[in-house]
């Protein structure tokens, strides 16, 4: 390992200084893809800019949606009451990487930043319509997570720009979303497929009836029962990794979903077309024919998951049911 | 046998408290004044000629001590069948072939030093398939053999060929017959501290070599032998164990890095550690092997099992190490798990460029329970007979020889399996096919040592000081299962001290006496029998002092009483209750006799007849201490591979229930129920941490784990990619222990260390059937499998 | 490029020198020969390496030296008291078995450490959270789940 030399600065300001007085320099926050790539050979930076000691890119704010600094942490996200009731998706992302130990210093700045295409923070907020906000010499920009990630490792960061945060708007009580990481295991395993939604519904009947179509075992009879108390998907996001090089939005799902009538018919769809739209690939670590179906399959089991979380039926811990 | 103060208590693992404590010495921690770090180059390709190979650079690289390659050492064949150097100069027949190896100051210069080494090849085909390698014109693997004749095939000259009765005749007269291929992957070891050693050579060019290895007197005749054939001949050796951060299997052969590590040290006269990276322990340390089986199996109308045959290949990979001894092991299932009179077995090892494989937990009986257990489910079903009674059908009696001559002593099955049923609620939840179902398995394995060497004895030295601690040499390892403790138990029940009194030095040629190894599941029957037997003479040792001493002892304090109090009247004692050592007990370190064991005169703590009788007076003197060496009454396999290698064996039943996600093809685990005869558990605590264990690594067998070797190359060498369940994969497991004390176990204790593994996977597999509907034949079962045999099926 | 950092290692101040480029686990183990803390991986993928750092379990082999700079760190070798006592997470694991081999244990007994100190009555699945970035390859974790329970249960009296 090459010898390098380390900053700290306590201000975003003082960062984006330090930077631009650096040649071969990288931002570091958690440091646990940083550390890795180091340790391998994959990078060979001469200067490290730590971002842990920035205060400013730390905090949780709730005010007009969310803004969540791009230090924050796995752990913090994953307890954050605010961000499970209504962010549901993201607690579910933040609260899946790694381990814990991973998640004690691993912050969301670093998964997006780092763009791996099985980033788990990615897809919920991909589907919470999150933006990235960058800060660079210039002042400070905000782009669209989606635009944002650009391909492996790849994000839309000019020279010395780092991201301070990310800003979700408020969707009030008719969304819910979830993320749901299918791998081999439950720890320390990054995951063969990654699907994440979120979804808006209005309801026809009364919500309580459709809080109680989830005290049903069989997951026909729940769809039923909410199709019978017209419960119709106004607003719906799905976004898949692992697909594609970068985390993907299956926008044409989501198109076909607006204003539908739920119905096991349209949740079938709803799956293909996100299928459909998903490239997988085949590696040593899953088979594309699987990760395919299983796209199917995830998208329809996160839609539900959604709206009971919607509807307040369940905590947030997922039931043991097959969602 | 009862009345036992120690043998089967949860004594604490007080022994051990340095890991708890983070001061425990592993080979991490062990360092020598002067010491450098040793690093490999391996080869770049599966197969090819090395054309050239420049190390100028990398000496020169400042901190760099030495730079060997092939070149500069003697060209030795070393392994089991001698079919490899330990440096390669001509061929490389596999990605992990070692090059070149560095010695440098600190292990990041060395790692910088390979880097500048510049090796080209010339990339020859190369064979991956074992099927396409046993292809009479297939391209060979290996020219010649060790002595340099030349070699027509790649298939192993290992006959591994069993037949017993006569197969084709009960096929024909089986009602019913089954017959299925099974295929199991390469497995990681995944020892959590990876493997390493010191090599240091005195002026005198002996050697003291620190390693892990849990067969210490093994290592130091291979070590020995090759240290003969490089010019050292006559060379001491003293082979040294530090704390080792687990085993199974990968410490049976000693590896090819440690004889770098020795050439390193003699070209540097430096104590030189060589210590893997973790993918080094991935991608350069011989796995479980892969195999293939075809496994066929009859019944008669009743369920009685009429013959078995099996047909297995193994992927040899590149060289050989004891992984093609496995089928050895294989055996014992094959031959001899339930009654079958009619068996016919055939293995043949294959050379490929694939990796090369050594031993592993279970020692083949994992691979072939696989094939046997689901062949017994398949064939159970087309008998129309449930799974579990078609076992207790056919299940092993105590007094049968099997077919293989394996004399069965105490054999539990029968309660394994009912155990089981009951605990899994069997009857209720099997049959449902609603994607939940049950499944078993049960296994047969060594449990009294295994007579693989000429010698599958132990020795045992004990020595008694006069502080009243009892040192105990043992020339056994000890690589976590816990035997300071368990042997500490058996010493103190033996000699009537207590565990805490006993203080056990593991893992050192100049101290202890031989020892076949820490394998084969042997050491607690083995050296469990020759701790008891030199318990017993110390004890013995004792008592005879006692006879001198105790009388001396009690008159002089009877005098001592009188001078104090004249009026003390000196009772009236009967000194004959212990005038002989047959009349006197040591138990909880109080001697007392046996026909007045709470004689208040008589009875006596051990210690005032040590400090009385040990080391005192001129001349001749007594000291207290004894040897066993104690090999059991077994014998070696013959030509046949008949014979009874092991004095007893374990018994076990796995049950598992399941959950199968038909739309993911996810199976998830909701129970699973491991009861194994255990002879008599000496540490209960301890055993169930050995079949929890075993366990475990027995569902990553069956669900998640495989080394993947992708044109030869281990692509996922690390454990992000190779997949060890974790702690939230939350497997609620219950181990049950079965006792039924074994006349010739220690206390009537069995070996355990393997057998949990054993009957997990197939016991899973035959849960997913029942659940399901689908049998997937080929480990490990993922969901993509899972998925596509639904499929297949149409469900 | 040394540097200087300054910060408390087991209720001890320690001024130290630096190489910028080091991990945590480096300055432990190599530098003041605190050998507690296992290596299995370097790479954050086996918790061997588990330390508390201002409370919080982390992976020792990606935690750069730098940051250490004024942070409170826990390591294996400070859990006992100084006269040697046990804590009782040590206590447990040696009569629950909880250690086999020993390799994974002082990261094993660091996370549930950091869980106890924050927690006292853990539920069965968040002492399995707090572990899970810690592989165990002898016990299948079911005696260290137990002696975890059993040290917070000694704990509360
Ligand atoms: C054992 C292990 C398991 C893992 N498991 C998972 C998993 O399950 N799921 C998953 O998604 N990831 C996983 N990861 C990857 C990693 O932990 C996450 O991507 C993590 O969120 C990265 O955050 P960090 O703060 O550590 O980033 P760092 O390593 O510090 O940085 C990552 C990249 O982002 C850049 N960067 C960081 N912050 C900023 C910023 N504010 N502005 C601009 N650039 C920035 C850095 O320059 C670097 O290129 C795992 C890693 C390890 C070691
Ligand atoms: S050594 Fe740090 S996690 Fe493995
Ligand atoms: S005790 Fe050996 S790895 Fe955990």
């Amino acid at each position: 390992m090459k010898a390098y030399d380390y900053h700290k600065p306590h201000t975003v300001k003082e960062a984006i200084d330090i930077m631009g007085g650096l040649e071969n320099a990288k931002y570091i926050a958690g440091g646990t893809d940083v550390m890795v790539l180091l340790r391998q050979g994959k990078i060979n930076p001469a200067n490290l800019v730590s971002l842990r000691n920035v205060a400013e890119i730390s905090r949780i704010d709730t005010q007009n949606g969310i803004r969540i600094g791009a230090g924050v942490t796995h752990t913090q996200i994953a307890n954050n009451e605010f961000i499970r009731e209504h962010y549901s998706a993201l607690a579910d992302g933040a609260g899946v990487v790694g381990s814990k130990q991973i998640r004690n210093v691993a912050t969301i700045g670093g998964n997006i930043c780092n763009a791996a295409p099985s980033a788990d923070t990615a897809c919920p907020l991909l589907v919470l319509d999150a933006e990235a906000v960058i800060a660079g010499k210039s002042g400070e920009r905000q782009v669209p997570v989606d635009d944002f990630i650009v391909g492996p490792s790849q994000v839309a960061l000019e020279k010395g720009e780092l991201v301070t945060g990310f800003v979700i708007p408020a969707f009030g009580d008719r969304t819910g979303s979830a993320y749901i990481k299918h791998a081999r295991r439950l720890a320390m395993d990054l995951p063969i497929l990654g699907i994440a939604v979120r979804a808006t519904v209005k309801i026809g009947g009364a919500q309580a009836a459709c809080r109680d179509a989830f005290k049903l075992t069989d997951v026909s009879d729940i769809v039923k029962r909410l199709e019978a108390e017209g419960l119709v998907l106004e607003d719906v996001r799905v976004a898949m990794s692992v697909v594609a090089p970068r985390p993907v939005r299956a926008r044409k799902a989501e198109e076909a979903a607006k204003g539908k009538t739920i119905s096991e018919k349209v949740l079938e769809e709803l799956g293909e077309i996100a299928a459909s739209e998903s490239k997988p690939r085949d590696s040593f670590r899953g088979e594309a024919w699987y990760r395919r179906d299983m796209v199917k399959v995830l998208t329809k089991r996160a839609l539900l998951k959604s709206i009971e979380r919607m509807t307040g039926a369940s905590s947030m811990v997922a039931p043991s049911r097959l969602w | 046998m009862e009345n036992l103060l120690h043998v089967g208590k949860n004594v604490p693992r007080t022994a051990e408290i340095d890991k708890v404590t983070g001061h425990a010495v592993y080979i991490d921690e062990y360092k020598r004044p002067g010491m450098l770090y040793g690093k490999i180059l391996y080869s770049q390709y599966a197969h090819a000629r090395i054309k050239s190979i420049n190390t100028e650079k990398a000496k020169k690289l400042p901190g760099v001590r030495a730079v060997i390659t092939g070149y500069d050492i003697p060209d030795v064949r070393v392994g089991f069948l001698g079919d490899q150097t330990v440096l390669k100069r001509d061929i490389v027949r596999q990605f992990r072939d070692e090059v070149a190896a560095v010695a440098a100051i600190t292990p990041e210069i060395a790692e910088d030093a390979l880097k500048l080494i510049e090796v080209e090849y010339e990339p020859l085909p190369a064979i991956f398939d074992p099927i396409e390698a046993m292809k009479p014109d297939a391209a060979l693997v290996h020219e010649t053999d060790a002595r340099g004749r030349p070699l027509r095939s790649n298939i192993l000259p290992l006959p591994w060929k069993f037949s017993a009765g006569d197969v084709d005749k009960a096929r024909e007269e089986s009602t019913y017959v089954v017959k299925h291929d099974v295929t199991t992957p390469w497995i990681n070891q995944c020892c959590m501290g990876t493997s390493g050693c010191v090599a240091e050579f005195d002026s005198n060019n002996n050697l003291t070599y620190c390693a892990q290895t849990n067969v210490i007197f093994g290592a130091k005749q291979r070590i020995a032998t090759y240290l003969r054939n490089i010019g050292l001949k006559g060379k001491k050796i003293r082979v040294l164990n530090p704390v080792v951060g687990g085993s199974f299997g990968t410490k049976l052969d000693t590896d090819i890095y440690e004889f770098i590590c020795i050439q390193l040290a003699l070209k540097t006269r430096k104590p030189v550690k060589i210590r893997f990276t973790r993918e080094e322990e991935f991608a350069a340390l011989p796995p479980r092997q892969a195999s293939r089986f075809t496994i066929e199996q009859g019944c008669d109308k009743e369920g009685k099992l009429t013959f078995r045959k099996v047909d297995a290949i193994l992927d040899n990979g590149a060289y050989t190490s004891w992984g093609a001894t496995t089928p050895s092991v294989m055996m014992l299932p094959i031959s001899s798990m339930y009654r079958v009179p009619n068996v016919s077995f055939q293995a043949t090892c294959v050379y490929t460029n694939n990796i090369y494989s050594q031993a592993m937990r279970g020692y083949g009986n994992p691979q072939a329970a696989f094939a046997v257990e689901t062949s017994m489910d398949l064939l159970a079903e087309k008998a129309g007979i449930d799974p579990a009674e078609f076992r207790l059908i056919n299940r092993n009696h105590p007094g049968d020889v099997t077919p293989m001559g394996l004399k069965i002593t105490t054999c539990p099955l029968e309660e394994c399996i009912n155990t089981v049923k009951e605990k899994i609620k069997w009857d209720e939840k099997r049959g449902k096919k609603n994607g939940r179902g049950v499944g078993m398995a049960s296994l047969i394995h060594v449990a009294g040592g295994a007579r693989v060497y000429l010698s599958d004895g132990t020795g045992i030295r004990i020595k008694v000081n006069e502080d009243g601690e009892v040192d105990v040499l043992s020339g056994s390892t000890d690589q976590g299962q816990g035997s300071p403790t368990v042997i500490a138990q058996i010493i103190a029940e033996a000699t009537g001290f207590r565990p805490e009194d006993v203080n056990i030095v593991f893992g050192d040629t100049a101290l202890g006496l031989w020892d076949a190894g820490t394998h084969a599941s042997r050491h607690t029957f083995v050296a469990g029998n020759a701790a008891v037997r030199a318990g017993e003479l110390i004890k013995r040792q004792i008592l005879e002092l006692a006879v001198q001493h105790i009388p001396k002892l009690v008159k002089r304090s009877l005098k001592q009483q009188q001078k104090k109090n004249p009026d003390f009247v000196p009772p009236e004692l009967d000194y004959t209750l212990i005038d002989s050592p047959d009349k006197l007990e040591l138990k909880d370190r109080m001697i007392y006799p046996r026909e007045a064991p709470d004689h208040p005169y008589f009875k006596t703590e051990v210690g005032k007849i040590l400090t009385s009788g040990l080391h005192v007076g001129v001349g001749e003197s007594k000291a207290v201490a004894a040897e066993v060496f104690w090999d059991p009454p077994t014998q070696m396999l013959n030509a046949e591979m008949k014979g009874n290698y092991s004095c007893t064996y374990a018994f076990g039943t796995a049950g598992v229930e399941v959950e199968v996600d038909k739309q993911t093809g996810e199976v998830k685990i909701l129970k699973l129920v491991s009861a194994h005869d255990v002879g008599r558990a000496i540490n209960p605590t301890l055993v169930k941490g050995q079949i929890y264990g075993a366990a475990y690594i027995g569902i990553g067998y069956g669900l998640t784990e495989r080394v993947q070797v992708v044109d030869g190359k281990v692509v996922n060498a690390n454990f992000r990619d190779y997949k060890i369940l974790t702690a939230n994969d939350n497997i609620p497991v219950e181990a049950v222990i079965i006792e039924d004390p074994d006349p010739a176990g220690p206390y009537g204790a069995k070996g355990i260390g393997e057998p949990g593994l054993v009957p997990t996977a197939p016991a899973i597999a035959n849960a997913i059937y029942d659940a399901v509907g689908v049998w997937i034949k080929d480990l490990p079962i993922t969901p993509e499998k899972v998925l596509a045999a639904l499929k297949a099926q149409g469900q | 490029m040394k540097k200087e950092i300054t910060f408390t290692l087991n209720n001890e101040e320690v001024i130290v020198e630096v190489d910028p480029k080091w991990t945590l686990i480096h300055l432990l183990r190599e530098v003041l020969e605190l050998t507690g803390t296992k290596e299995g991986c370097g790479v954050g993928e086996c918790g061997a390496c588990t330390v508390i750092v201002d409370g919080e379990a982390v992976n020792s082999c990606l935690y750069p030296v730098m940051e250490v700079e004024g942070k409170t760190v826990a390591t294996i070798e400070g859990v006992a008291l100084p006269d040697g006592t046990l804590h009782p997470i040590q206590q447990a694991f040696i009569e629950n078995n909880g250690v086999q081999c020993g390799y994974c244990t002082s990261g094993m007994i660091m996370s549930a450490k950091a869980l106890l100190d924050k927690k006292s009555d853990p539920t069965e699945d968040e002492i399995r959270t707090g572990i899970s970035g810690n592989i165990c390859r002898c016990t299948g974790y079911v005696q260290i789940v137990e002696s975890i329970q059993l040290a917070a249960e000694r704990m509360k009296k």
